[in-house]
């Protein structure tokens, strides 16, 4: 009986996708709520942890992948790049150098400096991205990949500031902490030889600021909430 | 000696080489180099490095921690996320040669040490144990604060296999593993990465024992096992029981022969010779009389309007003298029963011939005969059938007993006049020269009157008759006996034949039945064919062995007449006959003549099936014979 095939499962395929749907919405990201808004799904300062240290831990990868990407393209002698001077213009940042540095940072000072740092990589990265998009040097993976990281580090400062906020608001830290401006970027250059360059100094850079961004957090968590696997 | 040679080809050192540089904790690293060639002389090296973005060159704070040829950063001296460009020099009294620089940034060279206190236990879960590993981050590894951050894997095997099977555990420190193997031994290893880093070592073995226990899905299966073996046994029990049913329903009992005298073990073991002279009986031809008389009681009384008495008694003689001769020793039963066989019949009816001289004098005589059989029957055939060539003629002979009965102990009663019965006996008998040959419609008659006087004594009337086949019985032959009082022997009669009488020297017997009394009170009597089993209800001639006794004449001048049942064949239908002599029953059918004035009459009786009516005073034998006096067609 092929009618009666057909709407059982039709009827079968309507359940699946009913299913399916109701999982989705369920599972899918609650808005966060500002201000304690009624109806909302919110989150707890754990979990809003958890997610920006996931985030960060991507965007390092990424950063990592096309770091070592362009390494072994367009630089596979070392030599060569160990005379170059690596200047990452985020060096006027004053970041802490060790564990115990870091320590001996407040919380709001260990959040400011994350979100300094996420501000001050936002403009590099989005021209990073446009040059590889233009200039056809790589591959499509690498630069949907620029794209992602660029984006990564939009999403990864707006969540870092959720999470200050957060904290501001259930007292753990001081309202100290103020939206930055970023620090001015590298000086473009259209030389070919140095464009090359660039690319390759500001990948060095990014990637050790990216780990630097996802160690302060996981610091700051463990500070804050120690018993969340810490 | 060797200084000698060495101050000889001392030389600048060779390059020495930066192995690896590693930290544990992220806090502290240390450098290996390589030295390279000392060129005989002694040799020191240097570590020097430089920080990122600066020129300032510093020495190796600490040579001997780490062991030889390393260098050790200690806290104080480590930076995170500094490029440090780190070089060794070699040094000896004649040169110095530097390495390769590189460049390392710690946060990238993290390897941790092992796990520490690794514990394996076995735990206890609804479908069965399973081992809980945990363990613990190595001790410099900060992890507590977040400053490092470790995943763990762990790789478990049986004792005795080569391949581990490995598990991520994620930053837990504590995994399950399931799927043991009932009493066997663990071996489980830990070890553990930063998140960018490199693989620590494995822990030390851990072993652990899994204690016996009962797979849950193993019990099923055996519950199935015994369920299904204890139905096994029913069945094969029940199988057995009915081991007799079950035999007849799927091998059907095949029937065997039932040749007296053959011996199937002789025929397995392949020797024909054997097998058929087993067939020949040493008692045959039989000489005492005690069996004829078993086999044959017959009694065929005669009245004559003298008051003749013909009773027959079976003697010797007259088994002689009536004792149909078969002999043809190739006599082929191919094709029908025991019942048929020749030699059966002989062996029933033979045994007043006594004498085996007289038996295969006449087997000699029969072979003659043969040949006229031979004509007489292929006349027989071209008119009677038309598929009549047996194989055997032998088989055609239409054995009538002249008058062979053995008077029973029941008719006693009955006088019987040995003499006279003897010679009616031979008077009965059908000579050779009475009987026409049966191409030639023949009529028999019989003459009961001394003018019957048939021939010499020994008169055996051979009727080479064809062996019947179940065709129309219209064609056969019939047989009549007409028994009038003065039984007057003609010539057969065979309907589509018409010749003269013409006996021909026959010697062998036959046999005839009574058919049935005509109008004119006169005993038909019907030949009697040594094929005692008639297949088909309608053939008569031939077809088994009809035929009918006389049985003796009482007192009312009745003919007794003993009769087969197969007389009647041709009023049944497809009755069967028993094949076997011996076991008929004895429902032979009798007629009763009564002789009126001094005729013989005779009523027929009629043999339906096997049950017969039987008279007290008739004791009815198995077979009856009637001598073909009288034949009419």
């Amino acid at each position: 009986m092929p009618e009666n095939f057909r709407s059982v499962s039709a009827v079968w395929v309507g359940l699946v996708c009913l299913l399916f749907y109701s999982r989705l919405v369920r599972v899918g990201a609650a808005p966060i709520c500002t201000n304690g808004q009624a109806g909302c799904h919110i989150l707890s300062l754990a979990d809003l942890f958890d997610r920006v240290i996931q985030h960060s831990a991507r965007m390092h990868g990424i950063s990592s992948d096309l770091h070592s990407e362009f390494e072994q393209y367009f630089f596979p002698s070392k030599n060569h790049i160990g005379r170059v001077n690596r200047i990452c213009h985020t060096s006027t940042i004053l970041t802490p150098n060790g564990k115990e540095n870091a320590q001996r940072l407040a919380r709001e000072e260990l959040t400011e400096v994350i979100l300094k740092l996420l501000v001050a990589w936002r403009d590099p990265l989005w021209h990073f991205q446009q040059s590889i998009a233009h200039h056809h040097d790589f591959n499509n993976f690498s630069s949907n990949k620029a794209l992602e990281m660029s984006d990564m580090v939009h999403e990864l400062r707006k969540g870092v500031e959720k999470v200050a906020e957060k904290m501001q608001m259930l007292g753990i830290i001081s309202n100290s902490v103020n939206s930055l401006t970023s620090p001015e970027a590298l000086i473009p250059s259209d030389r070919a030889e140095w464009r090359l360059m660039k690319d390759y100094v500001l990948l060095y850079c990014f990637r050790r600021d990216s780990n630097k961004v996802q160690n302060y957090l996981k610091i700051l968590k463990c500070r804050i909430i120690p018993q969340h696997e810490c | 000696l060797q200084n000698f040679w060495t101050f000889w080809v001392t030389s600048p050192p060779g390059k020495p080489k930066l192995t690896s540089c590693r930290s544990p904790e992220k806090e502290t690293f240390t450098c290996w180099w390589e030295p390279g060639s000392d060129g005989g002389l002694p040799t020191t090296y240097a570590l020097y490095y430089r920080k990122e973005n600066s020129d300032a060159v510093y020495e190796c704070p600490d040579y001997h921690t780490a062991g030889e040829n390393s260098c050790f950063f200690n806290k104080n001296d480590t930076s995170i996320w500094v490029n440090y460009n780190i070089t060794v020099v070699a040094t000896n009294a004649l040169g110095s040669n530097f390495s390769d620089p590189v460049d390392v940034d710690v946060v990238y060279i993290v390897q941790p040490h092992t796990p520490e206190n690794v514990t394996v236990t076995v735990m206890e879960d609804k479908d069965g144990p399973f081992l809980r590993v945990s363990w613990e981050p190595p001790r410099k590894a900060d992890t507590r604060s977040g400053w490092i951050t470790l995943i763990y894997e762990l790789r478990v095997k049986l004792e005795g296999e080569e391949e581990w099977e490995e598990h991520r555990a994620g930053q837990q420190k504590m995994f399950n593993i399931f799927s043991l193997r009932s009493g066997g031994m663990y071996l489980v290893q830990v070890r553990c990465k930063p998140d960018h880093g490199f693989w620590s070592e494995w822990s030390s073995t851990t072993y652990i024992k899994v204690p016996d226990y009962f797979p849950r899905e193993t019990s099923v299966w055996i519950l199935i096992a015994v369920f299904s073996a204890f139905i096994f046994f029913i069945l094969t029990w029940i199988l057995n029981l009915k081991s007799n049913s079950v035999k007849h329903c799927l091998l059907p009992p095949v029937p065997g022969p039932k040749i007296k005298g053959f011996d199937k073990q002789l025929l397995k073991n392949g020797r024909s010779e054997e097998v058929f002279s087993a067939l020949v009986v040493p008692g045959f031809p039989p000489t005492t009389s005690s069996d004829c008389e078993d086999l044959l009681v017959e009694y065929l009384e005669v009245y004559t309007p003298e008051e003749q008495e013909l009773i027959l008694e079976e003697g010797k003689d007259l088994q002689e003298g009536c004792l149909k001769s078969k002999g043809s020793p190739s006599d082929s039963d191919s094709g029908r029963g025991s019942c048929d066989s020749h030699t059966l019949l002989m062996e029933k009816c033979g045994e007043g011939e006594g004498k085996e001289e007289k038996h295969q004098e006449r087997a000699q005589k029969g072979k003659r005969q043969q040949k006229h059989q031979t004509g007489w029957e292929e006349g027989d055939v071209s008119h009677t059938r038309e598929d009549v060539l047996s194989p055997d003629m032998s088989e055609g002979r239409v054995k009538t007993w002249p008058s062979v009965f053995s008077p029973l102990p029941q008719y006693s009663s009955r006088p019987l006049d040995h003499q006279g019965s003897l010679e009616t006996a031979r008077q009965l008998c059908l000579s050779d020269s009475l009987f026409p040959p049966p191409s030639t419609s023949s009529h028999l008659s019989y003459n009961a009157k001394e003018g019957l006087a048939l021939g010499s004594g020994q008169q055996e009337f051979y009727l080479g008759k064809k062996q019947t086949h179940p065709s129309n019985p219209q064609s056969q032959p019939r047989w009549h006996l007409q028994a009038h009082s003065d039984f007057n022997i003609s010539s057969m009669d065979r309907k589509q034949a018409a010749s003269g009488l013409q006996l021909p020297g026959f010697r062998s017997t036959e046999y005839v039945e009574v058919q049935r009394v005509n109008q004119e009170d006169m005993v038909i009597l019907q030949p009697l064919f040594s094929s005692s089993c008639q297949r088909d209800g309608h053939l008569q001639i031939g077809q088994g062995e009809d035929y009918s006794k006389v049985k003796g004449v009482d007192s009312g001048n009745m003919l007794l007449l003993q009769r087969e049942v197969e007389v009647k064949r041709e009023e049944e239908d497809g009755d069967r006959y028993s094949c076997d002599i011996q076991d008929r029953v004895t429902e032979s059918c009798y007629t009763t003549s009564t002789a009126a004035s001094s005729q013989v009459t005779g009523k027929p009786t009629s043999c339906a099936g096997t049950a017969m009516p039987v008279q007290e005073e008739m004791v009815l034998a198995a077979n009856g014979y009637v001598d073909a006096a009288t034949m009419l067609l």
